[in-house]
């Protein structure tokens, strides 16, 4: 025993660098579970605050453009109202709003933190928990996609944004509805790749990308992109192409959260489909 | 000595937010993202002792981190880093630079000297945190530019504010 105290003495620089080490990689790769643990709950809380700060300073830089975007937003949806349409027959007006239900709730929410030059990149909003937000919610900018909110504290959200590596959006081509994967592979913030592209679907330079709403997190129909580049492989199966996101991640402000109102319904629906299979 | 301790925290506080308000915002490339917060590290003084270079070393990862949402990530990277600075002084010292109650710099033990110093240890932070970052070794060659090109610029930081320091004699 006197030995061992001995030697622990003796060698105890090695074991506090391996506990160090194990307790950061423990960290980095359980960050799932550890998500509402008190330590990253106060961490969230300090840096929050922090970068609100110096976001309160730096969107007035932004401004110009922010306003830029608002006025084409307001033009886009003042072209969807009924006063805009020529009336040419008035029975074709007849406007059943049962056929109708709210599906989605967008929270406007302020990019308080967004890097686009790392490997895996993340945002942090002034939104959380009391505005009603939750993990697995999509992040969207006017009709084109950010990410999806990966944790969530009182006040404050951290968003995955598609330039991540554990970023895969499903989407598909405006043209044909081919389904595809979309992920980012480092590098280039504006240019992802698109894989698995079936042998028979013919691209194009400037084919549209949009979301195929078969994930539970994007409806079906926002911008991904356009296809940039493209390679015709002869010993796979599937060709491949690069994408020029319409999103510029490097200059987000203001973004919108999508709160899925039948997401429940959803997901239960899902779960009892698993349970009767069994 | 309670100085230099102030002086280190004071440091500290200063770095991380340099790093999080402004280096992390600055985009020259996907491939350069400078990391001079570990300048710390750098800078301890010689004799601190290595539990508390351990220690202080895992913190300002940590801290680092949470502005990030990157737990753990450049604190494994910054122990490492502070794990092998004594090594990396005794393998490169030849005896004569070693001074009692200062901290390692330009000025007091030459270029040749700091210039080793901080390039080995740059390279062992950044190689740590960018293959952690990755963690797979599809883009094996890819990782390898960015690590060796963010070594470079966060170098350059370095020395630059090394020189901005140099106390002037009179």
């Amino acid at each position: 025993m006197r030995y061992l105290i001995y030697f622990l003495q003796k060698q105890y620089i090695y074991f506090l660098f391996l506990a160090l080490e194990v307790i950061s990689v423990l960290l980095l790769f359980n960050n799932n579970d550890y998500q509402n643990s008190a330590v990253t709950y106060v961490s969230k809380g300090v840096a929050g605050s922090v970068l609100n700060l110096s976001n309160n300073v730096s969107e007035y830089f932004s401004l110009r453009r922010v306003n830029r975007i608002l006025a084409e937003d307001n033009a886009k949806l003042h072209s969807n109202r009924s006063e805009a349409f020529y009336k040419a027959d008035t029975e074709s007006f007849y406007h059943n709003d049962t056929l109708y239900k709210l599906e989605y709730r967008y929270i406007s929410a302020k990019v308080i933190n967004n890097s686009t030059n790392k490997r895996n990149n993340f945002l942090m909003l002034n939104k959380g928990h009391r505005q009603g937000l939750e993990n697995h919610m999509g992040v969207i900018m006017g009709d084109r996609i950010v990410g999806q909110v990966v944790s969530v504290s009182d006040h404050f959200c951290w968003v995955m944004s598609l330039l991540n590596k554990d970023s895969r959006i499903s989407g598909k081509f405006k043209k044909n509805n081919q389904l595809v994967n979309i992920e980012w592979g480092g590098g280039n913030y504006q240019v992802g790749a698109v894989k698995e592209i079936p042998k028979h679907v013919v691209i194009h330079k400037g084919d549209t990308v949009i979301t195929s709403g078969n994930s539970d997190i994007f409806p079906e129909g926002l911008l991904i992109g356009t296809i940039e580049n493209f390679t015709i492989t002869q010993e796979e199966n599937f060709n491949y192409a690069t994408i020029r996101f319409s999103t510029d991640f490097n200059s987000l402000s203001f973004v919108e959260v999508l709160i899925d109102i039948l997401r429940k319904e959803k997901t239960d629906l899902k779960n009892s489909f698993k349970n009767s299979e069994q | 000595m309670t100085i230099i301790f102030l002086k280190n925290i004071g440091r500290f506080v200063f770095l991380i937010l340099f790093q999080v308000l402004i280096l992390n915002n600055i985009q020259f490339s996907g491939y350069i993202n400078p990391y001079f917060y570990i300048y710390f590290i750098l800078l301890l003084p010689f004799e601190t002792p290595r539990w508390l270079l351990l220690l202080s070393a895992f913190l300002l990862g940590i801290s680092l981190d949470a502005f990030t949402n990157t737990l753990g990530l450049n604190a494994a990277a910054c122990v490492l880093m502070a794990f092998v600075r004594p090594f990396v002084i005794t393998a490169i010292s030849t005896g004569t630079e070693f001074m009692i109650g200062h901290s390692p710099s330009l000025k007091n033990q030459g270029v040749k000297w700091f210039a080793y110093y901080s390039i080995i240890l740059v390279l062992v932070h950044h190689f740590a945190l960018f293959y952690l970052e990755i963690f797979r070794f599809t883009e094996f060659f890819q990782t390898l530019l960015r690590v060796l090109l963010s070594s470079f610029f966060t170098l350059i930081i370095v020395f630059i504010a090394e020189y901005l320091t140099y106390p002037t004699k009179k």
